[in-house]
């Protein structure tokens, strides 16, 4: 009796390290490693989602390739990946210097600014849209009133600014955010630095260059990659809920592309086969961000 | 000498004053939506097209009570706390387990089990939202809360992974060493010794995690159909899409939506912020 509860003892130390990964990896394994290889294995089918599969090779790819709506909608995603991130991060470090100013109010204005971002995008999508209406929208109205009437546009229904409309609210959302990022980087430098190239004579555009950006170098690149691979995704809610991808296709993104193909088109072979697509894409920012986050990481 | 300290000062003030304005400005944008919002949802129909930048006359309070029907509000926050909650009991102890073992004990396949786990940070969950479906789907859980539960803490995974193993490295070593002389075991001491000390880190990964399963749409969206098992960012969008909708009772509804959030966040807003900056700041 005392011998087997041992050799259970013994049997779990031994394998202790593994017996306390298992529950994470058979998760991590079936709902994002499974997906994922099932999502290929289905990108090479032609399959309406119920009927029998059928094999065609990569012909889902080319079919996706040859697609100028496809073409647009990943033209879409990459505009709005990379600009929105760039956005972010400028405004965010703006506010981040504003933030370690001494001066009363401040950290009201922290606050504050960071309230966005704990809404969802539906919420944020569902507001700005009131924002952005023609006729008694916020925006529309400050512009009628400052007499600027030849800036107004319908934002969400004029092809040509509706992507940039729903950039803004995405900026709008998540710049408190990277603010906060980049003030915990400014924190950390040291006041000396800043004393000591003063009393070289450097100004404080000079200590800006030469201090400041090299010393955030990677608080910057890893919020920009988080932004980025973040992009990606979160298009997919703002659009969904402000422009459901129109007028004329010029907001649609990816992922909208992706859902109607699924679900008005029932193609599910080349709606995989276009994720598929995305994920590859998504997949080298994401592992250039994962590099940065474990850049200087000790392996035991 | 005096004209130079009257031009520094001088150029202070300008200083002074653009920092303010500046202030004024990021303020105001923040802000002023969120006002705007709020004082929307109290107005009555005809005087929210005819007053747009005031505040209500008189303050309609019947707009929440109708939204709150209309738009089922009891049953959807009730469905996001359960689903937030059940993914948040299942994932923080999955993860505790494995972030330990990473970060503290020695086996080998160590570096390999750890970098699989970390291919989660590269795929963002969303772009695999079609996949997961089908293979929800597969599993017979479409439509059902344990569906959403699972993918959202399967996803969450790596993150979480990363964030209490970076915690847990930064731990002294002594501690276990000493509770292990004192006769508790490997899991005892994780349990008794380690666990304790990891508190903060656990309210970073719950406040993280936590957020982003509280607003998470695209996964939800495929997943849950029926209007019982909705969570919030599901009723607002079917609420928002809603026939013969008026749009003071949308802005109630939206307040409803986030004022709960905007206080909690406003007591721990200390916590909230480094909770979510861990993600990307070494924990």
């Amino acid at each position: 009796m005392r011998r087997v509860e041992k050799l259970r003892t013994n049997i779990f130390d031994r394998y202790f390290g593994y017996i306390m990964c298992l529950p994470a990896i058979v998760l991590f394994t079936l709902f994002v490693i499974y997906p994922f290889l099932k999502g290929f294995y289905i990108s090479l089918h032609r399959w309406d989602g119920l009927g029998e599969m059928e094999f065609i090779g990569f012909k889902n790819y080319s079919f996706a390739f040859a697609d100028s709506t496809f073409w647009k909608t990943m033209g879409n995603t990459f505009k709005y990946a990379l600009v929105t991130p760039i956005l972010k991060n400028i405004l965010g470090f703006a506010l981040a210097m504003l933030f370690v100013q001494k001066l009363k109010g401040m950290s009201l204005l922290r606050v504050c600014t960071y309230i966005p971002y704990t809404f969802s995008y539906v919420v944020v999508g569902v507001l700005w849209c009131w924002i952005f209406n023609p006729t008694f929208g916020l925006l529309n109205g400050l512009l009628r009133a400052l007499g600027l009437e030849g800036w107004i546009h319908g934002w969400l229904s004029d092809p040509k600014v509706a992507l940039w409309a729903i950039v803004t609210v995405d900026v709008w959302k998540c710049m408190g955010f990277h603010a906060v990022l980049f003030m915990a980087g400014l924190q950390g430098i040291p006041q000396e630095y800043y004393e000591a190239a003063a009393i070289d004579g450097a100004s404080s555009f000079q200590q800006f260059i030469h201090i400041t950006i090299p010393q955030l170098n990677s608080t910057i690149v890893t919020s920009m990659l988080l932004a980025i691979t973040g992009a990606f995704v979160n298009n997919y809610d703002v659009v969904n809920v402000m422009t459901a991808g129109g007028p004329y296709h010029s907001t649609e993104v990816g992922l909208i592309y992706i859902m109607n193909t699924a679900f008005q088109q029932n193609n599910m072979g080349k709606a995989n086969a276009m994720s598929m697509i995305l994920v590859a894409c998504v997949m080298v920012f994401g592992f250039l961000q994962l590099k940065a986050m474990t850049r200087d990481e000790n392996y035991e | 000498m005096n004209n130079l300290q009257k031009t520094a000062k001088r150029k202070k003030t300008i200083k002074g004053a653009f920092v303010y304005l500046l202030m004024a400005f990021f303020l105001v944008i923040t802000i002023y939506p969120i006002i705007w919002m709020v004082s929307g949802s109290l107005k009555s129909e005809s005087e929210f097209y005819s007053n747009i930048w005031g505040l209500p006359k008189n303050a309609q309070w019947k707009n929440y009570l109708d939204a709150w029907n209309k738009a089922g509000m009891g049953t959807k926050y009730l469905n996001s706390i359960l689903t937030t909650g059940m993914v948040l009991c299942l994932l923080i102890p999955v993860n505790c387990c494995a972030a330990y073992a990473l970060a503290r004990v020695r086996f080998k396949h160590k570096g390999l089990i750890l970098n699989y786990l970390l291919i989660g940070i590269m795929i963002p969950a969303g772009v695999l939202a079609m996949p997961a479906f089908t293979v929800v789907n597969e599993f017979g859980l479409v439509n059902t809360r344990i569906g959403l539960v699972l993918v959202y803490a399967a996803q969450a995974i790596a993150f979480g992974m990363y964030i209490m193993r970076g915690f847990f490295i930064s731990l002294p070593r002594s501690l276990e060493e000493a509770a292990m002389l004192d006769g508790c075991s490997r899991f005892q001491s994780f349990i008794h010794v380690i666990l304790p000390l990891a508190i903060p880190g656990l309210v970073t990964q719950v406040i993280f995690s936590g957020l982003s399963v509280w607003n998470e749409y695209i996964r939800a969206s495929l997943i849950i159909r029926e209007p019982g098992l909705q969570t919030l960012p599901l009723g607002m969008v079917s609420f928002a899409t809603m026939e013969n909708n008026n749009y003071p009772q949308m802005f109630a509804a939206l307040s409803m939506a986030t004022i709960p959030m905007i206080i909690v966040y406003l007591i721990c807003q200390k916590a909230f912020q480094k909770g979510i900056t861990a993600g990307a700041v070494k924990g």
